[in-house]
């Protein structure tokens, strides 16, 4: 399915020892002053998670030393991309305090809504644009539900899930939609100076995103509602808008996931959204040190976490462990960040 | 009467960080007797009550039931020692029935099933000893207030409790409903139980309680035989010693503050059901107002009502915009008020966040560049200038706020509006739970702005620090502006005007 040709310059990223594993590292020192959050917690998890990390590669690295394969991490990191840009986008809703069920059901709806466009028009741009149309559409309706009309998060996103889910099936009969323009598939999957066109868009949106969260307004007004709604009323912010725009980013983000997915797949099927997807991105979020309860976290967190849930997925794939027991790990992995935030959810 | 109390609260001590909240506290409770507890917003009523319910700890001091000391760790080990809570109607159940809320805490079990006919019965008899004929079967949340509470004491009753502590149970009840809830408290009494009243109405101490504690700043200041005080003096003991006010500098509005600047806000007939009546307010430049009631008189509803934080059912208000009084609606002034809110670790801070987003948060949309990201140096700027300014100890702007000192917490809440350049600031309790020479600087940062051109409208429990700062009153109570004091009225007649229905009336002409 991935194409794995030309990857020799990729040797830069990934060098000779876990050590030198660039993501990590960069997200601690890249913590910079200007932080509106609570330092010390963030660091205490993303401390926890590179430790974990790093073992998991060090166990790696003695039982399946094919993971270290150029071929291998070029995939991982590709494979990621799609994990980590659903993430981004889940992480803006989650320092704000909510939660986006729908993202991967909406990524699936854009790309199928693209791709049928597509296959009778030919047209790679408009396709394009038709994808993340759809999918900062569908973040809006969740925005203006759960910010203006005061609806549950949980129970609006969930609704919207099976809406979007419901409406893909119903379009494609469960066949994917096939026959995509080549230049689509040209332009997404080049590979200037050897990394993945996925890589870099993803590397694009998590500066993007980590930008608009600690340098704007908006994103400091977005921690200030997630920390303390009541108190961010009190302090002007103007809840109703920036919320209702945290899922315009969600849907945006689910958009661009659509289009990079349905390149790589050379189709778009209701397949793209499955269920083992939500709990991934939301997982991601989590390890990479975002709070389920609003108000802590980065974006290039949510971005390791993505790294981390698909290298957990991927070597014990490789150790020939089995998926089903892998499914179990994952499990127990999430369950014990999950409790990690709980109990400083509970300090604060 | 018994010569021994059967309750003995003695030396109880509590803090959270930065602030002491029950300073050698204690209390003593008689069978057969009530005994109100009386004390301002803040003076650790509240707090010594969760002590002997087991919600909260104490740090030192001993509590004796019975003579015997007794650790009270739990509301289980409370309910063990025969201690039992009435809550304000909030904690029932709404959607459960009136036998199941009754039993919500140790439902009778036969068989390992439920036993609903046990549960109903034994609802019925303990309705029975209250007067109620309730149906056990209807859900609570079809009831009314005074049935609801009626509930939380057959509740409180299941266990046969030796002491039953009512917090404001008629801060919610129709005359009847009160007057009914008495009927039941008197039977307690010959039930020979201990009884410990809290309410913020003065005049019910008088009609069922045998004795009186007063509490203030943490402190236990009297405790006398109700038959012994006055209405007068309870007032007093609950505000404390007025004497020797010294007032913070003298800010430029005449006393007679009709005739004095240009009038900022004003307000017509602003009205919200049950909350406020009809209430008109003028606020000029230069001038901080005393907004003087006791806890319950809507004094904090006001405010929040004029800044859109809570709905409003009528009412006009005007803004000076330009040097013209513009009709303006709740939600726009919010733009132009600085709103020093009563709950600063509730609705005031973000805790976890740094000195610096607090300081900065409303004011941010004015420091971006043209990128329109946060301008690093304007924001630096503006927060050290206002640390510096408020002289805010901190490690640095990066401290998360939560880990300041009550005062400084304060200066950084102050200082976030001051940052604004607002025209208008609302000060809810400003020195609360602040220690003396903190309380001076706030006061003093208040009376700095309104010497240059603010307009302050401030609300205190502390009496004291109200007439330090204030040019005027304005008197609250139950929702609506009864009267209006200049700034030279003195601390018995400011304790007047909230202690009587009759003087209140007077005051108002």
């Amino acid at each position: 399915m991935i194409r794995t040709s030309t990857l020799l310059r990729m040797n830069g990223l990934f060098k000779s020892h876990p050590n030198a594993v660039p993501l990590p590292n960069a997200a601690l020192d890249g913590r910079g002053g200007d932080s509106p959050t609570f330092r010390r917690s963030v660091d205490a998890r993303l401390i926890a998670s590179v430790i974990v990390f790093l073992l998991v590669l060090g166990l790696l690295a003695a039982f399946a030393p094919s993971f270290f394969r150029l071929n291998n991490l070029t995939n991982i990191l590709v494979q990621t991309s799609t994990l980590a840009i659903l993430a981004i986008g889940m992480s803006v809703v989650m320092i704000g305090g909510g939660i986006d069920l729908s993202m991967p059901a909406n990524m699936a709806i854009s790309a199928v809504l693209g791709a049928l466009y597509m296959r009778v028009g030919q047209d790679p741009v408009t396709g394009s644009a038709i994808m993340i149309v759809s999918g900062a559409t569908i973040g809006a309706l969740n925005g203006v539900a759960v910010a203006y009309l005061r609806m549950i998060p949980f129970v609006v996103t969930l609704a919207t899930m099976t809406i979007a889910k419901g409406a893909c099936i119903w379009l494609t009969n469960s066949v994917s939609i096939a026959g995509l323009p080549e230049s689509f598939g040209d332009i997404l999957l080049a590979r200037p100076l050897g990394i993945p066109v996925a890589v870099l868009a993803t590397i694009a949106l998590t500066l993007l995103a980590s930008t608009a969260l600690s340098f704007t307004v908006i994103g400091r007004w977005l921690y200030a509602i997630g920390v303390n709604e009541r108190a961010a009323r009190v302090a002007r912010v103007p809840i109703e808008r920036v919320t209702a725009m945290s899922y315009v980013a969600a849907g945006l983000s689910a958009g661009v996931a659509a289009l990079l997915l349905a390149a790589r797949l050379d189709s778009a099927s209701a397949n793209m959204g499955n269920d083992g997807v939500v709990l991934d991105i939301v997982s991601a979020c989590v390890v990479g040190g975002i709070s389920i309860y609003g108000g802590i976290g980065r974006a290039y967190g949510a971005v390791f976490g993505a790294l981390f849930i698909t290298i957990v997925s991927n070597g014990l794939n490789l150790m020939g462990v089995s998926f089903y027991l892998s499914l179990i790990v994952k499990g127990i992995v999430i369950i014990g960040y999950v409790a990690l935030d709980g109990l400083s959810g509970k300090a604060r | 009467m018994t010569a021994e109390p059967f309750l003995r609260l003695d030396g109880v001590s509590k803090r959270y960080p930065g602030v002491v909240v029950l300073h050698e506290a204690s209390l003593e409770a008689y069978r057969g007797e009530a005994v109100a507890l009386m004390g301002a917003n803040g003076a650790g009523k509240s707090t010594l009550m969760n002590v002997l319910g087991g919600l909260a700890t104490k740090e030192s001091g001993a509590i004796f039931i019975d003579g015997q000391p007794v650790s009270l760790r739990s509301p289980r080990d409370a309910a063990a020692n025969g201690v039992a809570f009435v809550h304000q109607e909030l904690s029932l159940l709404p959607t459960m029935t009136v036998a199941e809320n009754v039993h919500a805490d140790e439902f009778p079990v036969r068989g390992g099933l439920l036993a609903p006919e046990i549960m109903r019965r034994r609802t019925t008899e303990l309705l029975a000893r209250l007067g109620s004929k309730l149906p056990t079967d209807i859900r609570v949340e079809n009831l009314s207030a005074g049935d609801r509470q009626i509930v939380e004491i057959a509740r409180a009753l299941r266990r046969r409790p030796r002491i039953i502590i009512f917090d404001e149970p008629t801060s919610s009840l129709t005359g009847r409903e009160t007057t009914r809830l008495f009927e039941v408290i008197a039977g307690l009494k010959r039930d020979r139980a201990a009884i410990i009243y809290i309410t913020h109405f003065i005049d019910e101490i008088f009609a069922i309680c045998e004795r009186v504690t007063v509490m203030r700043n943490g402190r236990t200041v009297a405790s006398a035989a109700t038959g012994s005080v006055t209405f007068r003096d309870v007032v007093h003991l609950m505000l404390g010693e007025t004497d020797n006010i010294v007032r913070l500098g003298k800010t430029t509005a005449g006393d007679a503050a009709d005739d004095g600047g240009d009038v900022v806000l004003q307000v017509r007939g602003l009205s919200r059901a049950n909350v406020l009546k009809n209430v008109d307010l003028t606020l000029r430049t230069g001038e901080i107002v005393g907004l003087w009631g006791l806890l319950g008189s809507g004094r904090t509803e006001l405010l929040r009502a004029l800044i859109a934080l809570d709905a409003i059912d009528q009412g006009e208000l005007c803004w000076r915009r330009n040097g013209e009084l513009l009709s303006v609606t709740p939600r726009e002034l919010r733009r132009f008020v600085g709103f020093v809110t009563e709950d600063r670790r509730g609705d005031g801070l973000f805790l976890p966040l740094s000195v610096e987003t607090n300081i900065a948060l409303p004011s941010l949309s004015a420091l971006t560049n043209r990128l329109h990201l946060i301008a690093r140096k304007k924001l630096t700027r503006l927060v050290h200038s206002m640390m510096e300014r408020l002289r805010i100890k901190a490690s640095g702007p990066k401290q998360p706020v939560g880990t300041l000192s009550g005062g400084n917490q304060q200066k950084v809440v102050l200082a976030r509006w001051l940052a604004t350049n607002p025209r208008l600031l609302f000060l809810d309790e400003p020195t609360r739970g602040l220690d003396v020479s903190a309380k001076t600087e706030i006061l003093k940062l208040a009376v700095e702005f309104a010497l240059a051109g603010g307009t302050i409208l401030i609300i205190s429990s502390a009496l004291e620090d109200l007439m330090r700062v204030s040019d005027r009153y304005l008197v609250i109570s139950r929702g609506a502006i009864v009267a209006q004091l200049p700034g030279a009225a003195t601390a018995d007649e400011l304790k007047l005007a909230v202690s009587d229905d009759s003087s209140r009336s007077e005051l108002s002409l």
